[in-house]
């Protein structure tokens, strides 16, 4: 018989992968490695969700790092060096109020409104989730997934940071929207100013005005500078539930509608999915949108249950 | 692979914390289960595997539900006679009616606590685990700005992360447990 393997063992063995696969993770190589060798015994697989829980908790200490503005990299080194000596005198400090962490989601298709308790207000996207945390010193909120807009209340010392993935946006009062999407995140600047860097700090911050926008790559940061964009508002119909068309091509819209309703408009034909549109519609009517794009475009629509398909009427 | 970082991130928040309170009380309830570790594994592994986690409202209760019935297999497949006694039953109730216990890791603290932990560390392995977890810099690059190999900054990162595990899960088992709470009697304060 094979000496069983003990728990002690497993844990410290289940540590290593997990540092291994912070490093590695993408490795189709060490991916069946690490798969051959959780398959073994099932009290591995326990091993090593419990690590790589813990390994991923510590994520949460980041979330305070670089709220410094000027950008300079020095500075911001310095302050994440003076955080261990900072979180023994945080630890020791007297009794803080009990301050909650709370999330808010959303499902496909549904719009919400979240006031918050500093006066600042959320509208939270279709199939989005948003996580608030409001403490002294900082408003920290994290868009685990999709798209939401920030009023912020001012508030000087106690500035707004809002994570997305490695992304990182700050205000101190000032209206803004965060979209996660593959690859990075977009920033769109309706009120005030805001700053806009990512958490391996490759670049410096980057300044991003109301009426501009910028989109914050995951691993590089922002590379094009802000753009001005006067169709902000038209973006951000969103929050009052409605799908603003102004030249947009069909398929961008039915993309856009697909975010909120699970019967998918399909645009099947080429030559219609070019076509620009302009029109004004709820975001849960779909078929009144492909409707009226096909009585526009000589297109024909089939109903099914999970989709809307629209394409060139036959002949012509 | 969106699920599964959710499960994580839910695993480090809700559940992790609580596994210095689950093992004491499984000492207590099954010494005859066999060994408190395996049990623990064998929890996190039935964990590890949920696809959905928004239905679960108490993740305390469920992780000591979720341990609980692993014991009990255990003992049904060691064949020993399946006594479940009114003490185990009772303990749990007890331990699982305590409603401050479910908040212990969402707050403020649990933040603060993360960061005492990593302040904790060793000297180097601190400033390693900083590097990575707060700076997110990449092994090779701690690798090079500390003068040292890609091999010493993985060993140290382990090395950490395991502290940072036990610091959760063991060492101040006994401090929660006595924490005082506003009325010291949480049976006389349930219905008052």
């Amino acid at each position: 018989m094979v000496d069983r393997e003990s728990a002690a063992d497993i844990d410290a063995a289940a540590a290593r992968w997990v540092v291994r696969a912070d490093r590695d993770g993408d490795d189709p190589g060490f991916q069946a490695e690490l798969e051959a060798w959780l398959a073994a015994d099932r009290r591995r697989s326990g091993a090593y969700a419990r690590a790589q829980a813990g390994w991923k908790h510590l994520d949460r200490s980041s979330v305070l790092a670089p709220t410094v503005s000027g950008g300079s990299r020095l500075r911001r080194r310095s302050i994440i060096a003076g955080l261990g000596a900072m979180a023994a005198g945080v630890t020791a400090a007297v009794v803080v109020p009990r301050l909650l962490v709370r999330r808010y989601g959303t499902t496909l298709g549904e719009i919400r409104r979240v006031p918050m308790a500093d006066g600042s207000v959320a509208a939270i996207n279709t199939d989005s989730e948003v996580e608030v945390s409001l403490r002294p010193r900082l408003r920290a909120v994290r868009l685990a997934r999709g798209e939401a807009w920030f009023e912020v209340a001012k508030d000087p010392v106690r500035p707004f940071v809002v994570e997305s993935g490695p992304v990182r946006v700050r205000a101190v009062g000032t209206a803004f929207s965060v979209r996660r999407r593959e690859g990075g995140s977009d920033v769109l600047v309706t009120e005030g100013v805001v700053e806009v860097w990512t958490r391996d700090g490759g670049a410096p911050p980057r300044r991003v005005s109301a009426g501009e926008r910028v989109f914050a790559e995951n691993d590089a940061g922002v590379l094009t500078p802000p753009k001005a964009d006067a169709d902000l508002g038209r973006q951000l119909a969103w929050r009052d539930g409605q799908i603003v068309l102004d030249g947009q091509t069909l398929a961008e819209a039915a993309a856009e509608f697909n975010r909120y309703n699970d019967r998918k408009i399909e645009v099947a034909d080429a030559r219609l999915a070019d076509k620009r549109f302009v029109g004004w519609f709820r975001i849960n009517d779909p078929e009144g949108f492909a409707q009226a794009a096909a009585a526009t475009f000589h297109g024909q629509i089939t109903q099914r249950e999970d989709a809307i398909i629209l394409r060139a009427a036959s002949g012509s | 692979m969106e699920g599964r970082a959710r499960v994580t991130i839910w695993l480090g928040r809700h559940i992790l914390p609580h596994e210095a309170d689950l093992r004491a009380w499984l000492k207590q309830s099954f010494a005859n289960a066999g060994d408190v570790d395996d049990i623990i594994q064998e929890t996190y592994c039935r964990l590890a595997a949920l696809t959905q986690i928004d239905h679960i409202e108490h993740p305390r209760s469920y992780f000591f539900q979720a341990a609980r019935s692993v014991a009990l297999e255990q003992l049904r497949r060691a064949r020993v006679v399946r006594i479940e006694t009114v003490s185990e039953m009772e303990s749990l109730n007890l331990i699982l009616d305590d409603p401050s216990a479910e908040r212990v890791v969402s707050g403020r603290r649990e933040l603060e606590r993360v960061r005492g932990l990593i302040a904790a560390l060793p000297d180097r392995c601190r400033r390693i685990v900083e590097m990575r977890k707060i700076e997110g810099l990449p092994q090779r690059e701690i690798a090079r700005r500390l003068g040292v190999t890609e091999n010493i900054v993985e060993n140290e990162s382990v090395r950490g992360l395991r502290a940072i595990l036990a610091a959760i899960t063991e060492q101040d088992a006994p401090a929660r447990a006595k924490r005082p709470r506003v009325s010291s009697d949480g049976r006389s304060r349930k219905r008052r």
